[in-house]
């Protein structure tokens, strides 16, 4: 299904994966869970023999979440739940939610009752990392997961299925990683919108068969350097929906790093193999701060953010702001002034998943890169 | 012999105090600890460090009708206006210095509770970034259902309350001593159990209090747990309210109180008294909510005080699964003999304000009882609908005395 698919392909299967998951399931005789981001171990859903499914979001009409998450819920979690009550529900036998921020609180109380006949189960990573209690609780919490998946479906996973699962998963950030590394210093090579597809695809879909595809792809690419790219940083948790890649791509910004839960951080995520495989996933976590942007130190966040601006010598930095994402806003006074004080020129995207237009973001960026090259406003 | 204070005023004598304490805590050589209200405050003060809470400071400025003018002044520095609406009022009276009060002291060092939210974190983290101060977050992961898990959990709080120790030990040079919080405990315990005695006058007929009462009277439970004053101002309130209730004094007379009701939420400051009189007018009393009773906590002296205290803040109704929050709502409906329910949807609590839609449809199915849901805010008035409100209000009584005319008679 997903281990011989071109560019073209894996651009439109991103957009909507859901008939090819479910076709594959069928095929296949598995079970899906879908988890939304972040900190979630997909190498334990995968040892268990089920397909992990990061959820994304949809772009598709909210009809039933509104009833639940009010409009001030983050466009994301409302998207979701969306996708799961109205659209691709049928797909999933269950849910492992995290628990993050205020709208994801309650979140998987809500979803247990409202889907009475699916395993759900929450996954409460710790909301602080400097201290040894972290590494404790987050060593907690995989094992609570193991035990509770091994409950529902009756069966025993064993360190060797665990390692196996890390060991592919492994492989799959690292190829995407590789892609990459070609693609920022050949941004003639693919557009920024294939390389994003690539890995939110990755997050959903089988990654043995994917990684056939990602090696295909690899050992085929023709280096491009292209001409009159602009490097820029791009950071935030998402960047939804996949058409604001079109808009970088038209102005031919070239992304040489980023933040992005759907981006460097999930390829960040390697863990060690064949050792205790609990014992690396906890690591990865605890190494890796917090998998989501949302719990970190801003002045860490900066340092982050400035290091990767000048190691890649980009000429920006565009910051992707999720419509009520709590989280970000009380972040963004204070990192948006540490980045200008900085002299490193910004700018900020609003996006929500349900936009159906992007005419003013694309006004907005193009008036900030004309301007960023001494052309007037 | 002096005359013996009245539950207000001993009120205003501790509050007077504590705040006098607390702005002269640097020549007294003591340390000022801003803390989320839902936190294991008990170490604070069982290590002589004076706990102010931001949220009450918000409080009075938001019931004073301040939101507005205090929102935007934090909206023009970046923030947006769908924000926590004490952490906007907080962050513009730093900026403006604006406040109906004295103003609150400037921090040392801060602890974060997310039992309640995880915007309190976020808020704290603006504020320490300001001075540059230590922070604390004490993270209390959601109390799930499951038995075994919560075991974990407690023992990952346990854990955490000693990190919290070594921390404060840390800051002060001071070594923490575990007898005096045996102490502090011992007065936490004991007005928890009179506070949790007050709320629960309101099961009288007519009841003595309402929800306006309990709003009232929890403060001192707030910012003075842990101290004997504490304990002395809920036994003074509690023997004040008995005696109402020995008279048969209601806050509305017994003839007239037709509705007794349940608030989910937490209140909309601003129209505190409105609501009140407005209520009233159609013989309804709101008694009770949850808000409420998150400070009646239940410790138990024979455990050790941090694995009471983990036990305690972990399981208060903001930090509970949706189906133990209707079963805690249950418990009062019963006790209380409620039968009506007003679903507040508070723009401001997302963490709170989020389940109130799963929670409301549960409850109204389990006790028949039909809904009143609105959507405000609790501090800033620009997402308040005056007319709007009141027209439900008075439509939602409308609703309640049909079916209590439909009602076959007893």
């Amino acid at each position: 299904m997903w281990e011989n698919l071109n560019l073209k392909q894996i651009v439109e299967y991103a957009k909507d994966p859901y008939p090819s998951i479910r076709k594959w399931l069928k095929e296949k005789g598995k079970k899906a869970i879908g988890s939304t981001i972040a900190d979630v171990p997909e190498e334990v859903i995968y040892a268990f023999g089920f397909l992990p499914v990061s959820l994304i979001g949809t772009d598709k009409p909210l009809k039933k979440a509104p009833s639940r998450l009010p409009d001030n819920g983050c466009s994301l979690a409302r998207s979701n739940l969306e996708l799961a009550l109205s659209y691709e529900g049928d797909l999933f036998d269950g849910f492992v939610l995290p628990q993050v921020c205020d709208t994801t609180q309650h979140l998987s109380d809500i979803w247990r009752i409202s889907f009475p006949g699916k395993y759900v189960e929450s996954y409460l990573a710790p909301r602080q990392v400097d201290r040894p209690s972290a590494r404790y609780w987050v060593k907690e919490e995989i094992e609570r997961l193991i035990a509770s998946l091994s409950s529902w479906s009756g069966r025993s996973v064993s360190d060797k299925a665990l390692n196996d699962a890390i060991a592919i998963h492994n492989e799959n950030k690292k190829i995407l990683e590789e892609i990459y590394e070609i693609k920022k210093q050949n941004p003639g090579t693919m557009t920024n919108k294939q390389f994003f597809s690539m890995v939110k695809l990755a997050m959903q879909v089988d990654k043995e068969e994917f990684n056939k595809t990602l090696k295909s792809i690899k050992a085929g690419l023709k280096p491009k350097k292209g001409k009159n790219y602009t490097d820029v940083i791009l950071v935030g948790i998402t960047c939804d929906p996949p058409e604001v890649f079109d808009l970088f791509d038209e102005i031919r910004l070239n992304i040489v790093g980023d933040s992005l839960v759907t981006g460097s951080r999930y390829l960040q995520g390697i863990a060690a193999q064949n050792g205790n495989p609990v014992e690396a996933l906890t690591e990865r976590h605890t190494r890796n701060g917090f998998f989501s942007p949302i719990h970190d130190d801003v002045y860490k966040h900066f340092e982050e953010v400035k290091a990767l601006y000048n190691a890649t010598n980009a000429k920006a930095i565009i910051y992707v702001h999720i419509e009520f994402c709590e989280s970000q806003e009380y972040d963004l006074p204070d990192l948006r002034r540490m980045i200008r004080q900085e002299g490193i020129p910004m700018h900020i995207l609003d996006t929500e998943y349900q936009t159906v237009s992007l005419s003013h973001l694309r006004t907005r960026l193009q008036a900030f890169f004309e301007s960023l090259k001494g052309g007037s406003l | 012999m002096s005359e013996k204070l009245t539950s207000k005023q001993l009120s205003k004598k501790i509050t007077d105090e504590y705040m006098e304490d607390a702005f002269r805590a640097h020549e007294n050589g003591k340390l000022i600890g801003y803390s989320t209200a839902i936190s294991p405050v008990e170490i604070f003060v069982a290590h002589d460090i004076i706990p102010i809470y931001p949220e009450n400071h918000a409080v009075a400025n938001l019931t004073a009708k301040k939101g507005a003018q205090l929102c935007s002044i934090t909206e023009n520095l970046g923030y947006t206006s769908h924000l926590c609406a004490y952490a906007r009022s907080d962050l513009a009276y730093r900026e403006s210095g604006i406040t109906v009060t004295k103003g609150i002291p400037e921090p040392d060092l801060f602890l974060a509770c997310n039992a309640q939210c995880f915007t309190l974190t976020k808020w704290f983290q603006v504020l320490a970034r300001k001075g540059n101060l230590p922070m604390f977050v004490f993270d209390t992961p959601e109390h799930i259902m499951d038995k075994k898990a919560r075991q974990e959990i407690v023992k990952y709080c346990v854990l955490q309350l000693k990190e919290l120790i070594s921390f404060l030990e840390e800051v002060t040079k001071k070594r923490f001593d575990y007898d005096r919080l045996k102490e502090v405990m011992k007065y936490s315990a004991q007005s928890s159990i009179l506070y949790k005695k007050f709320l629960d006058m309101a099961q009288y007929k007519p009841s003595p209090i309402s929800i306006f009462d309990a709003l009232i009277g929890m403060a001192i439970a707030v910012y003075r747990r842990g101290t004997p004053e504490c304990v002395e101002y809920y036994q003074t309130l509690c023997d004040e309210i008995q005696a109402k209730v020995d008279q048969g004094i209601g806050v509305l007379p017994k003839e007239k109180e037709k509705y007794r009701l349940y608030w989910e939420n937490l209140p909309v400051w601003f129209k505190f008294s409105d609501h009140a009189k407005l209520l009233g007018s159609y013989g309804g009393v709101i008694l009770t909510s949850l808000y409420v009773h998150a400070w009646s906590f239940d410790f138990d002296l024979d455990k050790d005080p941090l694995v009471t205290l983990a036990e305690n803040y972990v399981s208060v109704f903001s930090n509970s699964t949706i189906e133990d929050r209707v079963e805690m709502a249950m418990e009062l409906f019963k006790k209380y003999s409620m039968n009506g329910m007003i679903m507040f949807m508070n723009r401001s609590c997302k963490a709170v304000s989020f389940a109130v839609p799963t929670l409301k449809d549960i409850l109204v199915r389990k006790t028949g009882i039909p809904a009143l849901v609105f959507e405000s805010d609790m501090g800033d008035q620009r997402f308040y609908a005056e007319s709007q409100v009141r027209t439900r209000i008075e439509a939602y009584f409308e609703t309640l005395g049909r079916l209590q005319a439909d009602k076959p008679a007893a």
